[in-house]
């Protein structure tokens, strides 16, 4: 740059400008870069929003995500609740342009359910109304196409039951306060609602797998046996989480119309039944516990009705002879039962029942649980009643606890509907021996693989339980046609995981059930059925080489000469 | 080309030839190339891309307003009067008509007399600036504007172009004479104009007004080491604004930490994202309705909601093709006046889109800034329209002529 000094001074100053200028436009192209870079980050954040809406970014625009109400999901994250922005639809009648006339009738066209003089009288009212409290997006378009700037279209909170019907009696649905009024919904609304929590979903046990699976097969055996209603449980026995819970017929929590009452009562938990036979394990369990049934080769006389008083109890199918206990259990006599309760006498029965929470609503979260049907008096023919389901009456949840302590080795784990982490179920409460638990899961399983369960037997799943077939009580007296046929199981009996419970509610004896109305035609089918989809859901393999072993009990069951 | 005749390469020397020139013999038709007439000279040497890409902003802007104005006038009416849904789009187009005039007008000014215009300019609108404080009329907390009625108007908004002209031309007089101590006195007036502005208090035209005299310098060869320090001590300025500028404490307490009242950013975030990737439609978007300044600061959410996300990219990008358009037409600008102007111009115009679009995606804290040539404003958009005459002026050029090439080296050594 030395040689710049004998440069005349003109020269000089067209170099300075010259290189001034190139500095200018260096610096215009940064400047541009710069430009370029700011609108490639304004360009990018909104493209962000669009596809995916971190709901944080540096503001707190992402409260608007958080829900009104939190979500529900089952144990595997499935929706089953959530809350929606949905529209409804509102007329201002003071700012409407067009003919009233016409605009109802355009409006009748959109909405056929409601007649066009409805809405005439609503759209020159006074004072703004709703037209409809929910309305489809596309409904809404429809509404807008018509031009009327009238119409106002508030986005409001709609509480959205994705699976349909699925799981509705657990779920229940909420108000037009967005309050629970039953299922889920109420017995967790404050939780629900809870600001501090709603941004987290309610996880339930159930398994909307199971859940499906349960009211499928229920509402198929309800059809084809014309029966007024089904109920079903499907139960973890190590820890008190219901799977699946169904109550048929079902309702739409989606769409709730008055006058379908009868359909919103949950049955599992909210409808009381005599389950007869069903209680008969119960009561041998707890003779076994306290000693008063030593041996299972013991006989007790079959061959007539057992006379108490003025009554009699009959067998419904009279086997004329002596029977062992697991024989009882296979023809499921009442004869027997009864002897065996009037042995035990009434204290221990009505303590094993009270130790089950038969004297008590049903223990799980639902607010609409019914008070059971305990006896007024304990005398000695309510004692052998009861030891074999009569004239006490539950809720088959309290029977599906029940047997869950019958056969996981004797815990009684109050049932619950949310998920519950392995290891933290709550400590339950013995009520069976250990001894008498792996005794039952072989007599249960004698019951199905020998007895009246018969119907029952998955292949492979080790499927154990009791048949119960029980008549309404009805106006003075029992009704002898109309039965509530229960089949309450556990699977697999050589290490029981799960109870599942199916009950179908005055089923008919047509061709589908053989013409019978029982629990082994009725009850029981579903139960296997159940049992054989839901088991490789659940991780339980089928294994036709693997099962309880019945060799120490096969040999008392006495078999015709030529039947080996 | 039909013309397959080789066009003589002269200089067109425009002046002294009516604006619309009538019969004279050398004249072609109407805006021909043949066309001698001032209109048909000053049609040939204008960025005509440029005045296409205005063009459509402007539309775009109308249309904009058109949907926001319902949600203005429904906060501005009260039980007793009832404001016309439309009645912003109406006194937009009112405006429109007014501005898009006086930018073309501007630009058919001579460079000298664009230049002459925009020094008076800044005297004048520097008076009515230091009135603010005295004859002020408050809105929304802040003395920004003067008079009243529809002659109401933002000294701020109408200096701000005239002030970058003027700096330019008072920076690129160092050129002529090395002694003119032109730097420290552009940095008095600006700092004159930033506490003027920060006393309404409008922090957002005090950060455009800084970085339009910062671009300036850097441009004019302000060494590297004195911007980063500049920037440094803006950046000092921003925080201790923040510590000790109650309007920029709570803007900026909201933007970074979620606190106090979100009120705005949650309901702008709830509109630009309510329509979706390609929005809800004209006059169906409902999110809107809950924005407060839905026609000026938040016009942009508005058009997110309405006309979707990908309308407001396809915005951002017009804003960029334009800022490129101007920036790139500049490098074959030799004149050190001219490209101080033009670039200060460009930044004004694009700084304030970027800082407008930034506060609607969050990226920034709220402050009143207007999107150029689609927010609803008299002020601003006829500020806007003799800035970008005044930079359309400037940028005239004789078609005919190419750069010299600057890397040609004159003195070879």
């Amino acid at each position: 740059m030395t040689t710049l000094v004998a440069r005349p001074d003109r020269v000089r100053l067209a170099g300075q400008r010259q290189r001034a200028m190139m500095t200018a436009h260096q610096r215009l192209m940064i400047l541009m870069l710069l430009f370029i870079v700011a609108i490639i980050v304004i360009g990018g954040r909104t493209l962000a929003f669009a596809f995916i809406d971190d709901a944080h970014g540096s503001g707190r625009g992402g409260s608007a995500m958080i829900p009104a109400r939190a979500d529900i999901v089952d144990r595997n994250g499935v929706p089953l609740a959530r809350t929606i922005d949905a529209y409804s639809l509102r007329v201002v009648p003071s700012r409407l342009m067009n003919d009233p006339r016409r605009l109802a009738a355009d409006l009748a066209a959109i909405f056929p359910d409601t007649s066009a003089d409805t809405f005439y009288a609503k759209i020159t009212g006074k004072n703004p109304t709703l037209l409809r409290r929910r309305a489809l997006p596309e409904e809404v378009a429809a509404v807008n196409a018509l031009g009327e700037v009238g119409f106002e279209y508030p986005r409001v909170k709609e509480r959205l039951y994705p699976q349909h019907t699925l799981a509705a009696h657990v779920l229940g649905f909420t108000g037009a306060d967005h309050r629970g009024v039953i299922g889920v919904e109420k017995a967790f609304d404050e939780r629900l609602s809870d600001p501090a929590l709603r941004g987290e979903p309610l996880v339930l046990s159930i398994d909307s797998r199971v859940q499906a699976t349960l009211e499928s097969e229920l509402y198929t055996a309800m059809v084809n046996l014309e029966a007024q209603g089904a109920a079903g449980i499907v139960l973890d026995v190590s820890s008190g989480e219901v799977l699946g819970m169904a109550s048929l017929p079902v309702f739409n929590p989606n769409k709730i119309v008055s006058g379908s009452n009868a359909a919103r009562k949950n049955a599992v938990t909210y409808n009381l039944y005599e389950l007869g036979s069903t209680f008969k394990p119960l009561t041998i369990g707890k003779a076994m516990d306290i000693g008063v049934v030593t041996s299972m080769s013991r006989r007790y006389d079959a061959t007539k009705p057992l006379k108490v008083g003025r009554f009699a109890i009959h067998d419904s199918h009279n086997m004329g002879r002596w029977l062992n206990v697991p024989e009882t259990l296979i023809h499921s006599s009442n004869v027997v039962t009864a002897q065996i309760a009037d042995e035990m006498g009434q204290a221990p029965l009505e303590q094993l029942f009270r130790s089950l929470g038969f004297d008590n609503r049903p223990q799980i979260e639902l607010k609409e649980r019914a008070f059971p049907l305990w006896p007024r008096s304990w005398g000695r023919l309510t004692t052998m009643t009861t030891s074999y389901g009569h004239g006490i009456a539950v809720t088959p949840l309290h029977l599906a606890s029940a047997y869950g302590a019958l056969v996981n080795g004797g815990t009684f784990y109050p049932a619950t509907l949310l998920k519950t982490e392995r290891g933290r179920q709550p400590a339950g409460k013995r009520v069976f021996s250990e001894a008498t638990s792996a005794r039952m899961r072989q007599l249960l399983r004698m019951i199905v693989v020998d007895g009246t369960g018969t119907k029952a037997d998955a292949p492979g799943f080790r499927v154990g339980g009791k048949t119960g077939s029980a008549e309404k009580p009805s106006a003075g007296g029992y009704a002898h046609h109309s039965l509530v046929s229960t089949f309450v199981a556990a699977f697999p009996m050589d290490n029981p995981r799960y109870v599942v419970l199916a009950m179908i509610d005055e089923p008919k004896g047509n061709a589908y059930s053989s013409g019978q109305r029982t629990a082994g035609w009725t009850a029981a089918p579903v139960v296997r059925n159940v049992v054989m989809r839901i088991g490789p859901m659940l991780g339980i393999i089928p294994d036709q080489n693997r099962d309880v072993d019945l060799s120490d009990l096969e040999p008392l069951l006495w078999k015709p000469k030529g039947e080996n | 080309m039909s013309d397959d005749r080789p066009q003589p390469r002269r200089r067109v020397a425009p002046v002294a030839a009516p604006l619309f020139g009538g019969a004279k013999p050398h004249s072609g038709p109407r805006l021909s190339r043949a066309d001698r007439s001032a209109l048909g000279i000053w049609f040939w040497e204008i960025d005509r891309v440029l005045l296409l890409l205005l063009t459509i902003l402007i539309a775009i802007g109308l249309v904009a307003v058109a949907a926001a104005s319902p949600v203005a006038a429904a906060k501005q009416s009260t039980a007793a009067t009832t404001i016309a849904p439309l009645y912003y789009l109406y006194r937009q187009i009112l405006w429109v008509l007014l501005a898009v005039p006086a930018m073309l007008v501007v630009s058919m000014l001579p460079r000298a007399q664009a230049r002459r215009l925009a020094i008076y300019a800044t005297l004048v609108f520097l008076a009515l600036l230091f009135l603010v404080p005295i004859l002020g009329t408050t809105v929304n907390g802040a003395a920004r504007w003067i008079g009243s009625g529809v002659f109401r108007l933002q000294p701020s908004e109408f200096l701000k172009p005239f002030f970058v002209v003027t700096l330019a031309w008072t920076l690129s007089l160092k050129v002529e004479d090395d002694s003119l101590p032109v730097v420290p006195l552009s940095f008095a007036l600006t700092t004159v104009i930033a506490l003027l502005l920060l006393n309404q208090p409008d922090l957002g035209q005090t950060i455009i007004f800084c970085s339009s005299w910062l671009v300036l310098m850097v441009v004019a060869g302000m060494s590297f080491r004195i911007v980063g320090g500049l920037i440094g001590a803006g950046l000092a300025g921003l925080v201790s604004a923040y510590f000790f500028y109650p309007v920029a404490t709570t803007r900026i307490d909201i933007w970074l930490f979620g606190e106090g009242d979100s009120f705005q950013v949650e309901k702008a975030h709830a509109a630009l994202t309510g329509g979706g990737l390609i929005g809800t439609g004209p006059g169906a978007g409902i999110a809107k309705f809950a924005l407060p300044e839905a026609h000026t600061d938040y016009i942009f959410s508005v058009i997110g909601e309405e006309f979707g996300l990908i309308a407001c990219v396809a915005i951002a990008c017009l804003y960029l093709a334009i800022i490129i358009r101007v920036l790139l037409r500049l490098l074959d600008e030799e004149d050190q006046f001219t490209i101080l102007a033009v670039a200060g111009l460009v930044t004004q115009f694009g700084g304030q889109a970027i800082i407008n679009m930034a506060v609607n995606t969050q990226l920034f804290p709220s402050k009143g800034m207007t999107l150029p040539f689609i927010s609803y404003g008299g002020s601003s958009l006829i500020a806007l329209g003799l800035g970008m005459g005044l930079l359309l002026s400037l940028t005239r050029r004789n078609p005919y002529l190419s750069r010299s090439t600057l890397d040609n080296d004159w003195n070879p050594q």
